[in-house]
């Protein structure tokens, strides 16, 4: 059979499947979800690059393939989803509606492989619409305020979804034909003021899925929302199906010399990184900070493909599989911290370091490739990130990324001080580690965090071969990209990143071991309560904590930013168009007189406009 | 194998370089705001002294594991980043080669960094109330100066279509200039930033003793301060070192270059003994204003 029928009847039928076994035999649920995104696994990557489909349906040819673009983001799916579903085995015990949950994340998955495997427009939209369905029904999962966290997300799924459709109708009118490769050929051919439209409604379709400003505004409820284990599947991939038909839009359906297109984008998600950050670093949510930081790391992503420079579309792919690895990370560990501990509100919860200290070294290896300290790899994107766009003559953008990731270090540390850090309160005494199906995505997720850091190479290669698809050959040929450990820009300057390491790890080693040799035997541990103090006794019951208000001076710095949001623009315009229906509605009263007085009205406009201006 | 050895050797000559020089400006820096105050102050070898009491005494508590690995990552991250600066001009002294062709000037701006950060989460798992205000300051701040410094360094590498360090100090050794002239209004914004990177007054709202117990430090005693104490000295030596090397045309021999650190070393220390502290959000906003116009006027320059 082909592979790419195999792997949708695998994902959509497993799915059902396991809805119906939930129902009648609930103890093989897990090993069968997990069995089944193993072999999704085997089947995705065993698969033959060139397997391809073509058949119609209703007189519309479709066709299906995997392009080496869409393998990058695939292996995202399928390995996040493997991992997230292993996580969700003990993530989700005991809770109810199981086998709901399983069918939509199924579903999901399903539905992101299906839009990666789509080369026409009409499946891209079905499998689109798949996915937010199910992305849906799992955002309102818990039930607790669908109406506010669910609509806002429905709602601009929907305009996303529309604005998609209506671009895709124009896209048909003008090219006749659905197919992808029909459509990059016979684009550059039609009128540039359609063109612009029609990347424009497009770029509406894909900004919302990517969170960037203005479409951003459901992020921060529905990743807070949903089930840990699924929002480390939606920040980390679901997100990049937006990324994905980012790179699609900007480089195979806007000719290259419409810079303007280009540079509004990378300002646009350069102003997301800014403000996004600045939200995540005064939330006391855990969940909340990671969402908007969720919200700023897209903004890096699009800049870079934005960017439309060799390094920089590197970069920005390197960061999407990066943020993929070190969010859905994060995700888990919160969701760890929320199951173990019962909250996530990092103003009640504190120094969990000793309590949970796996989780600890999963969020801090993943904290660090976040902020994009070296020698990890989050740095390598960084660098390659700021370094295009200095060399491409962004100099203000780069200024942007530069606030927007140093002010991500207070966020950064808000949530490891926040959860694992600080005093040790007496009501969280009782918190264990989390179980080892929790445990080992993490570690293996953070293991790749710090494998990327010395040894880039096993992502770029991936992102080489995706890149051709973008329209950029390989610049550095006759090297083995696995054993890449230099970087390289534009201008000839290089970080040797096997040097930093061992300049690190040595340094890091040695001194760890001086301090550690003198006298580590003769000290002994003392609780947080025993800090000095002034000469005071701290006694047990005192509160020592310093968690509320976290970042106040920071706030009171930045508060002209922070005074307005975009959600209050929403709710102008919601309250606006309530007043203009109201309006409508007064016109549109249900009185039939009434109605015959509007007909009389217009027939004696239509009278006196005809003698005067057509002269009958 | 020699090589090795010949690195390790001359990674050692620098790191005790830089652990001298930086322990004497500390001792002269404490001279000079004595006699401002009409004190005789301590003898210019005390932070010596200090530091070896330090690791002569015995610790007996710890507060777990990071708070263990705090100094350690801070050290890491001032040898780190000395590895990575230029001591000497062109091919220089052999013995201060290091790792200068292996990172640029971005790697070191995110390499700067690292100590604090490892710094803070050693700090918090203390559970001292002081270090976490002292460190939220801290990093508050970061985000207000990193902003004008990094505006002059991005104004250089564009300016001169290189982004290394050895690459700007070709380009003065080439051009006979010093880049402080090339860019003068970079030089301002990178050196109002520099005020600020010190942490001496008016910005030493992490440290403020007065109001935090001495911040992020006051639950680190003996060998951690010991340790801390020199990783500060090592670090105020790679800060000026680098600016020295970008702006000032680097140093051909040792002396020069001490004179030329130590005038520089002098406008945060000068700076800071006149002025009281800033309140937080005082400290932060301060480098939004002029540090700022100056960064953005330096690109425009740069990029005309």
């Amino acid at each position: 059979m082909n592979s790419l029928i195999l792997l949708l009847i695998l994902v959509f039928g497993g799915a059902l499947f396991s809805y119906l076994l939930n129902k009648f035999l609930p103890i093989l649920r897990d090993g069968f979800v997990v069995l089944l995104m193993l072999l999704v696994n085997y089947v995705f990557f065993t698969m033959d690059s060139s397997t391809q489909i073509d058949f119609e349906m209703g007189g519309i040819h479709l066709q299906w393939a995997f392009t080496s673009a869409a393998f990058l983001f695939g292996i995202i799916v399928s390995i996040l989803g493997l991992l997230s579903i292993i996580y969700s085995t003990a993530y989700m015990k005991g809770k109810d509606r199981l086998g709901y949950f399983y069918m939509n994340f199924l579903f999901s998955i399903g539905s992101m492989l299906g839009i990666l495997m789509s080369r026409d427009l009409i499946s891209l939209f079905f499998f689109w619409e798949i996915m937010t369905w199910s992305s849906y029904f799992i955002v309102i999962y818990s039930g607790k305020d669908v109406d506010k966290r669910g609509l806002k997300y429905i709602v601009f799924s929907a305009i996303g979804a529309y604005s998609m459709l209506m671009a895709i109708v124009i896209i048909y009118g003008f090219t006749g034909s659905f197919l992808l490769t029909d459509i990059f050929d016979s684009i550059f051919a039609i009128k540039a003021s359609y063109q612009l439209a029609i990347a424009i409604l497009l770029m509406i379709g894909f900004g919302v899925k990517s969170a960037l400003m203005p479409l951003h505004v459901w992020a921060p409820g529905a990743y807070s929302g949903s089930p840990m284990s699924f929002t480390a599947l939606f920040s980390g991939a679901l997100s990049k199906m937006g990324v994905f038909g980012f790179a699609l839009v900007l480089f195979n359906l806007v000719s290259n010399q419409n810079w303007l297109v280009n540079e509004v984008i990378a300002w646009l998600a350069a102003i997301t990184a800014v403000l996004a950050t600045f939200y995540a670093v005064i939330q006391s949510d855990a969940k909340k900070l990671l969402a908007y930081s969720s919200i700023a790391q897209l903004g890096y992503i699009v800049i870079g493909l934005a960017s439309g420079t060799y390094l920089g579309v590197m970069a920005g792919l390197f960061l999407a599989v990066l943020h993929a690895v070190f969010k859905g990370t994060l995700f888990m560990a919160v969701g760890a911290v929320e199951r173990q501990a019962g909250t996530t509100d990092m103003t009640k919860v504190s120094g969990l370091i000793r309590k949970m200290p796996w989780t600890f070294t999963a969020s801090l290896i993943s904290i660090i490739a976040l902020a994009g300290i070296p020698p990890l790899g989050g740095f390598v994107g960084k660098w390659m990130l700021y370094e295009a766009l200095i060399t491409s003559d962004h100099y203000y953008l780069v200024i942007m990324v530069f606030l927007s990731s140093t002010a991500a270090f207070l966020y950064s540390y808000r949530i490891l001080f926040g959860l694992f850090l600080g005093q040790e309160e007496p009501e969280f005494a009782h918190v264990k580690e989390a179980p080892l199906p929790m445990l080992i995505p993490m570690l293996l997720l953070s293991g790749i965090s710090v494998l990327s850091g010395t040894f880039p190479g096993f992502i770029l290669e991936p992102i080489q071969d995706a890149m051709v698809v973008f329209g950029f050959d390989s610049r550095i040929p006759n090297i083995e990209w696995w054993q890449l450990t230099v970087l390289f820009n534009s201008w000839g300057d290089k970080v040797v990143l096997q040097n930093v390491m061992i300049a690190i790890m040595g340094v890091f080693l040695i001194a760890l071991a001086f301090i550690t040799i003198k006298g580590y035997r003769k000290q002994r541990y003392v609780t947080t309560k025993d800090i000095s103090s002034s000469g005071e006794i701290i006694q047990p019951e005192d509160n020592m904590t310093f968690q509320i208000d976290f970042y106040k001076p920071f706030e009171r710095a930045i508060w002209p930013l922070l005074k307005r949001r975009i959600d209050d623009y929403y709710t102008d315009l919601g309250n606006g168009l309530e007043a203009l229906f109201d309006l409508v509605r007064r016109i549109y009263n249900g009185n039939g007189q009434f109605y015959a007085i509007y007909v009389m009205a217009f027939l004696a406009l239509l009278l006196i406009a005809g003698t005067k201006y057509f002269g009958f | 194998m020699n090589t090795i050895l010949f690195q390790l050797f001359g990674a050692l000559a620098t790191i005790l370089l830089a652990f001298t020089v930086g322990m004497f400006y500390g001792g002269i820096r404490r001279k000079i705001i004595a006699r401002i105050q009409n004190r005789v102050g301590p003898p210019i070898y005390q932070n010596f002294l200090d530091v070896i009491k330090l690791y002569s005494k015995e610790t007996s508590i710890h507060h777990g594991a990071m708070q263990h690995m705090g100094p350690v990552f801070a050290i890491t991250a001032s040898i780190t980043s000395l590895m990575f600066v230029p001591v000497l001009n062109g091919e220089g002294w052999f013995w201060f080669k290091n790792l200068n062709f292996s990172g640029d000037l971005i790697f070191l701006v995110y390499m700067m960094v690292f100590g604090s950060l490892g710094m803070a989460l050693g700090a918090g798992q203390t559970g001292n109330p002081n270090s976490a205000i002292g460190v939220t300051r801290g990093l508050s701040q970061m985000v207000g100066y990193e902003i004008p410094f990094v505006m002059s360094m991005v104004a250089l590498m564009a300016q001169f279509h290189t982004t290394s360090i050895t690459g700007l100090m070709n380009i003065q050794v080439q051009e006979n200039t010093w880049l402080m002239f090339s860019n003068p209004f970079a030089f301002i914004a990178a050196v109002l930033a520099m005020l600020g990177m010190f942490h001496y007054s008016p910005f030493d709202i992490v440290h403020a003793p007065a109001e935090v117990a001495s911040g992020p430090v006051s639950e680190f005693g003996g060998k951690y301060l010991g340790l801390m104490m020199s990783s500060g000295s090592i670090f105020a030596f790679v800060k000026l070192t680098l600016f020295v090397n970008i702006f000032m045309g680097g140093a051909a021999n040792l002396i020069e270059l001490v004179i030329k650190t130590f005038a520089l070393y002098l406008i945060p220390v000068l700076y800071g003994v006149t002025s009281p502290r800033y309140r937080t959000e005082q400290a932060i906003t301060y480098f939004w204003k002029w540090p700022l116009f100056f960064g953005v006027i330096a690109i425009l320059w740069a990029s005309f």
